[in-house]
């Protein structure tokens, strides 16, 4: 037996901003808690493992906050000027931050106390980062030269000084301790060998000062920004543009991976942070800042975004938890425990009842939960039991009405298909006939549903034409007359219109093929025609009134 | 100007073949299952089905067929039980024969001698030798006399003036003495003859028409269903001149059949509505069931009161369960239930078949349509439904009593030149409320899910009756597929595949590329050239040539010899290419596209040209008339190759070339690589083909093992219950239903980019793991019985090992070795 089958609602797609499920993820980041320094925020590191410390640096310190009080963990004062590029090692236990005078600085985090100085660099240094090994440490300063250290020693291995301008980015690799990168403002970005002294192994031109780089897990793969691009490399074809990506409108200012490697986030000074997917580098979200946004942290489970800004205020937003959101939100919840709530049947396993044991419900009774599958909405069970007028009724309730106008269309038109349209109309006292009255009127100037709108509205003229009405649905009745008339009205002006842009065309494609006979009409320029079905609307007669 | 050309004929050299080979058959096996009821046997283990000149013994069990029985040589009018073992049947010209049911042989045949008349209307076996027959009534046409006849008595005539279909004829027996009651129906009464006792009766009621009667086979119980949906229950009505009678009324379209279970508790009804109704007599319970797929024509009650089969105007008959329930079917060719509503301008194929024979290179099957709103395909090698496929996925509306309540119903149907995309176009229309519905669809194959796949869904495509759909051949396969349609509402417009991919979810939909228009006129048919690089649309009498990707009018082609409306066209093919043959009302004409002149015109035909077919295998084509004349030429030149000449009084709606699996040794040219099938307004199937081929003839089901029919023997015992064979059975890619071991993997593995993709010794072993064979409880269990493949991968060895349990510890111990296997490749990557 064929079941039955429900009616087709069709519905159109919307226009507008698409919701996907990237703006529906990123959008669940509450509202951020500020911190202000006194300084911009030049970097910011997060603690690769848990608790996700976050290590910020302006000014003259170094602090690193917990991320979940929003307070200051430790905070490193040792600095004679600015401190620049804390960083965290990826055992959570060290961090290093370079320094005006050109000194990269180890502190211990458990114990505040400074380790090491690596004195060598003759101008500040801005970034410094542990190699994977976690007993290297590579900087990058404005002395133009990358160097390795070894950090047991204190000793400086190798340095290389092929840059021409400041080094403002670095990043190391995260499989092989030997290679790491960096970025300058003579517009390269060199990836390094530890074991090739000689020189850098890849160089290649950003176009633009490069403010940050930034290798992808796989190290395939390396991106740097700059000026307002964003470039990526392919680091195995020796250094090929593999894309240029431009969405913000000034300089972007830093990098960060995001959502496991999937997702890579750019802030700039146009006070955004744009989120592009890592295959396509399609924006997916935007966040939006107060200012100009010079540094990112995302902790590697998305749950905290911290950004600083140029005027030193520190943004940390965290992701709405389930309970955050029950809160705010609680109808919705609500309809989500309904959902979670499975109605249970119990039922004596077959086999207990045939043997003649002792019952041990653990495994006596079967748990069935109930399907939702065969759902059918009530318009379709009074379609199916041809109850046409109560069929109608359903979809004419104010929710439906205003809300899902759909579905009262596609009832409509399975009315009209069932040849039931006359017999669900008719007989209908005031306050129903306002209710159809309403949305008619409503609706009839919707292009998607006028066809439909008018066959009904025919039919109602005709049933209640010699019917004596009550002044208000009389009323309504002059009321719908008048949208037609005004849609007659906007209808006769856009065909205006679109003859000038026929003329227009067909001036253009004589132009172009002065020799052909004939002319193709109409699809380069797609104006919004509703024209046929809203033509029909003029010849509709009203007799009311 | 364009010239008339007299060239010569650039075609192949014609051949002059010996046409007395070709002949047109009937195709048998496509014929319709449910004209006769069919029969249970008295064990209710089979069911026979009368369907054309052959008779089909079917398991209730399974629905599949048992035997065939073809011995007769005029259609079949009736089917009876004789004894446990023997079937009785007779054709229309009188033959009976005696069929032994187990295995199908013929015991006996004779004629039926009725006073000299050659030709029967029904056949009815109510026992002890005796056998009713209807034949033509003497004076009035359409209506049947009744005769009994004993193998030592003469004929006796009953009744005359009774309808002749096969339910206007009952038969029962009278309890008291056990005497022959025998009913027929009259349009307004009801005749009743006891044949012992030489009771008459003849019961009227009002002017309501009778359709159907029934008799319970041991109770005095009668029962008539007629036009306004009443059933009657007659009692006692043998004797009785006034009868009593109960009324059962539910349907509102007139019954078309009634059948009393065997204990006669209950009383089956149904009709038009598509509902079959269970009357409990004596109460005023019923039970329903609904939504049967199409009307019921024929009721029949198995004698174990276990099963109930439905004869459906759909070609299919049902099986029905104790609890209310359809079980199984049996489904042939669906014959579809021709479009009312249409003007009368309309030509007849509009209503009987409006999309014609459509050709799927996929599955070298034929699509077209089925019930309202589906769309079947038929594959002519195997003579079998492939599939029924719901178009308009809508509930199936029914008439009421005064209004006719129309369906959607698909019109148009294009399959790409590939296979891979399907067009349908479904339209619905309420002509009183002048209100229509038309309906686009795309729909893609999916190789893996066997099936298609609804991609796009557009309303309206043109604002009035679309008259052709075209897709695009001889594209690359990386070009996107384009589709042309054209319209009454003098447009032409080129839908293609436009590609919406963004990253969450891969898409293609189909868009309106180009709408066009020409000089105001409506464009009545279209065809593209074999390559694709030429696209010819006819407006009236004027024929356009555009160019397909960039939509420029080439060349009008138009001349003072043809100034009728081009009605078909259709592009040579093969060496033909450059000819575009044009049928009119009355003539046939060929236009030389690369010359631009015409190059050939028959005027003044028989008939009008109905179909217009090209042959896909060679350049000649086949202009089927509407007398049914058929003549085969190549485009090149205006004489026909071959020509049929009028077949019978059937008029043909479509035509198709298909394509032979092997061609044929010998023959005329454009026989060997396909036959030519034509369709007529009966939906019979005709096909013009060579003697020698033996094509539909031969049996190509396989045979079924007929285990639960032999009677048990010291020998049967002894045959195995399953045979275990080490051939390699072919196993068909295109009904794999579910996946192939670890694709998905491999398929996310492939897709995501290099970049993208996590450090290796992350996602390495879990790979590994997925295209590892997993042996659950389950699998193992599938592969034990491997007779029902109920596994859900692919079986990576067909062929069977003699020992079951051998074959599994094997296999264990493979998959030890390649568990071994990935983790030394896991830990090399670590």
């Amino acid at each position: 037996m064929a079941s039955f089958k429900k009616t087709q609602i069709r519905s159109l797609p919307k226009i507008g901003q698409k919701v996907t499920a990237d703006t529906l993820y990123w959008r669940k980041l509450n509202f951020p808690v500020t911190v202000k320094e006194f300084g911009p925020i030049d970097y910011i590191d997060v603690m690769p493992i848990e608790p996700y410390f976050i290590a910020v640096s302006s000014a003259a310190k170094v602090q690193i906050y917990n991320p979940i009080t929003h307070q200051v963990h430790r905070h490193f004062t040792r600095f004679k000027e600015a401190a620049y590029g804390a960083s965290i090692r990826s055992d959570g236990k060290l961090v290093i931050a370079g320094c005006d005078e050109g000194h990269v600085k180890l502190f211990d985090i458990g114990s505040k106390s400074l380790l090491r100085i690596f004195k060598g660099h003759k101008g500040p240094v801005h970034r410094c980062k542990f190699t994977t090994d976690n007993v290297h440490v590579v900087s990058f300063s404005d002395d133009k030269s990358v160097a390795l250290w070894d950090l047991p020693s204190e000793t400086e291995i190798i340095k290389f000084s092929e840059h021409s301008d400041y080094v403002r980015a670095g990043c190391v690799s995260s499989i092989s301790s030997d290679l790491f990168l960096s970025g300058s403002f003579d517009h390269t970005v060199k990836l390094y060998d530890a074991r090739s002294p000689t020189g850098s192994t890849i160089s290649v031109d950003h176009g633009s000062p490069v403010e940050s780089v930034l290798m992808y897990p796989s190290n395939s793969i390396f991106v740097s920004v700059g000026g307002t691009e964003l470039r990526v490399w392919d680091m195995l074809a020796g250094g090929r543009l593999l894309a240029r990506v431009s969405q913000h409108h000034k300089t972007i200012t830093c990098l960060h991976l995001a959502s496991d490697g999937k997702r890579l986030v750019t802030g700039g000074l146009d006070r955004h942070a744009k989120i592009y997917d890592v295959q396509s580098y399609q924006v997916v979200h935007t966040l939006d800042f107060p200012s100009p946004v010079l540094s990112l942290g995302i902790t590697p489970d998305d749950f905290t975004v911290v950004a600083g800004m140029a005027n030193g205020l520190i943004s940390m937003q965290h992701r709405q938890t389930q309970a955050e959101a029950r809160a705010l939100n609680p109808k919705q919840s609500l309809k989500v425990q309904k959902k979670s709530q499975t109605a249970y049947r119990f039922r004596l396993n077959a086999d207990f009842r045939s043997v003649n044991r002792t019952f041990n419900p653990a495994t006596d009774v079967e748990v069935a939960t109930k399907t939702d599958t065969n759902f059918v909405s009530r318009y379709d069970m009074f379609l199916r039991k041809f109850q046409y007028s109560k069929a109608l009724d359903t979809v004419l309730t104010p929710y439906i009405r205003k809300k899902k106008p759909a579905i009262t269309v596609g009832v409509m038109h399975e009315l009209i298909r069932r040849n039931g349209l006359k017999s669900a109309l008719a007989g209908r006292d005031d306050s129903s006939l306002s209710s159809i009255l309403t949305f008619l009127a409503r609706n009839i100037n919707d292009p998607s549903h006028a066809n439909i709108i008018i066959q009904v509205a025919n039919t109602l003229l005709e049933i209640y034409e010699s019917s004596s009405l009550t002044p208000q649905s009389e009323k309504l009745f002059l009321q719908l007359q008048e949208h037609v008339n005004r849609e007659v009205e906007y209808v006769k002006h856009l065909m205006e219109i679109e003859g000038m842009l026929h003329i227009l065309l067909a001036s253009t494609t004589t132009q172009a093929r002065r020799s052909s006979t004939y002319v193709v009409q109409g699809s380069p320029v797609k104006p919004m025609l509703p024209s046929a079905s809203a033509a029909a609307n003029a010849t509709m007669i009203f007799n009311v009134g | 100007m364009v010239k008339m050309a007299n060239k010569k004929t650039r075609g192949p050299d014609k051949t002059q073949a010996n046409t007395s080979d070709i002949v047109v058959k009937k195709l048998d096996d496509a014929t319709d299952i449910v004209r006769q009821p069919p029969v249970f046997t008295n064990d209710s283990k089979y069911i026979c089905i009368a369907s054309g000149r052959q008779i089909g013994i079917y398991s209730v069990e399974s629905a599949e067929k048992v035997h065939s029985l073809e011995e007769h040589t005029f259609d079949v009018i009736g089917l009876a039980i004789k004894d446990d073992n023997i079937l009785l049947s007779c054709d229309a010209s009188g033959e009976t024969i005696e069929w032994n049911i187990n295995n199908g042989t013929t015991l006996k045949k004779a004629p039926l001698v009725v006073a000299g008349i050659k030709e029967f209307h029904s056949f009815h076996y109510p026992g002890n030798g005796k056998v009713l027959v209807a034949t033509p009534s003497t004076y009035t046409t359409n209506m049947s006399s009744l005769w009994i006849v004993d193998s030592h008595t003469r004929p006796r005539k009953l009744f005359a003036d009774i309808k002749s279909t096969p339910h206007s004829i009952a038969f029962g027996c009278n309890q008291g003495n056990g005497s022959l009651v025998v009913v027929a129906l009259q349009d307004h009464s009801v005749v009743v003859k006891d044949i012992t006792n030489g009771v008459d009766k003849k019961h009227m009621t009002d002017q309501r028409k009778f359709t159907c009667v029934a008799l319970h086979s041991e109770k005095l119980i009668m029962a008539t269903g007629d036009i306004s949906g009443r059933i009657l229950i007659w009692h006692d009505f043998v004797h009785k001149s006034r009868p009593v009678k109960t009324v059962y009324h539910w349907h509102t379209l007139p019954v078309n059949s009634v059948c009393f279970s065997s204990e006669g508790e209950y009383l089956y009804s149904g009709g038009s509505e598509k509902v079959m109704v269970k009357w409990r007599l004596g109460m005023s319970r019923k039970q329903f069931l609904p939504r049967m797929g199409s009307s019921i024509k024929y009721i029949v009650n198995a004698p174990d009161n276990i099963c109930v089969a439905t004869s459906h105007s759909d070609n299919a008959i049902r099986f029905i369960d104790s609890t209310n329930k359809i079980n199984r079917a049996i489904i042939g060719l669906v014959k579809h239930d021709p479009i009312r509503g249409f003007a009368d301008t309309e030509p007849i194929k509009e209503s009987v078949m409006p999309t014609g024979l459509v050709f799927d290179p996929r599955s070298h099957g034929i699509f077209f349509n089925a019930q309202a709103g589906f769309l079947q395909l038929f594959d002519p090698q195997k003579n079998s439904l492939i599939f029924n496929m719901d178009v308009a996925n809508r509930n199936v509306l029914t008439d009421e009593r005064n209004l006719v309540i129309g369906n959607a119903e698909v019109l148009r149907v294009a399959v790409s030149p590939t296979g891979e995309w399907l067009a349908t176009l479904e339209v619905w229309s309420n002509m009183s409320a002048g209100y229509h519905d038309m309906n686009l669809k795309f729909w893609r194959y999916d190789a893996v899910q066997a099936n298609y796949e609804l991609n796009t869904d557009v309303t309206m495509p043109h604002q009035d009756r679309v008259t052709a759909l075209c897709f695009q051949p001889g594209l690359l396969g990386t070009e996107m597929p384009c589709l042309v349609s054209i319209g009454r509402d003098l447009k032409f417009k080129i839908w293609r595949l436009v590609d919406d991919t963004d990253i969450y979810r891969q898409k293609e939909s189909w868009s309106c590329d180009v709408a066009g228009d020409f000089r105001k006129l409506t464009p009545s048919a279209l065809s593209f050239s074999e390559d694709g690089s030429l696209m010819a649309i006819a407006f009236q009498d004027t024929v356009t040539l555009w160019d397909p990707t960039s939509i420029n009018l080439n060349t009008t082609l138009s001349h003072t010899l043809v100034q009728e409306p081009i009605e078909l066209m259709e592009f040579g093919r093969d060496n033909c290419f450059r000819y575009l043959v044009c049928a009119s009302k009355s003539a046939l004409y060929a236009w030389d596209v690369i010359s631009q002149g015409l190059v050939w015109k028959v005027g003044q035909l028989h008939s009008s040209v109905r179909c217009l077919v090209p042959d896909p295998k060679s350049c000649y084509m086949a202009a089927v008339l509407q007398n049914s004349e058929v003549f085969v030429f190549s485009p090149s030149s205006s004489k026909p190759v071959h020509s049929v000449p009028k077949m019978n009084s059937s008029e043909p709606i479509a035509a198709l070339f298909v394509p032979r699996p092997n061609p044929l040794a010998s023959g005329p040219e454009w026989l060997i690589n396909s036959r030519l099938l034509i369709v007529d307004d009966q939906q019979e199937f005709l096909c013009v083909d060579d003697v020698s081929s033996a094509g539909f003839n031969q049996k190509l089901t396989t045979p079924i093992s007929h285990m639960d029919s032999l009677p048990w023997t010291p020998f049967s015992a002894m045959k195995a219950e399953k045979q275990i064979s080490a051939a390699k059975q072919l196993v068909p890619v295109v009904h794999q239903t579910s996946g192939i071991q670890g694709y998905k993997s491999v398929q996310s593995l492939l897709e995501t980019s290099a970049s993208a993709l996590p450090p290796m010794s992350r996602i390495c072993s879990l790979f590994m793991s997925d295209l590892m064979i997993k042996h659950g409880p389950k699998a193992v269990t599938a592969k034990v019985n491997s007779v029902d493949r109920t596994s859900t991968d692919l079986p990576l060895s067909n062929g069977h090992i003699d020992s079951k349990t051998q074959d599994f510890s094997e296999e264990t111990t493979l998959q030890k070795l390649l568990t071994l296997d990935c983790q030394w490749l896991v830990e090399t990557v670590k």
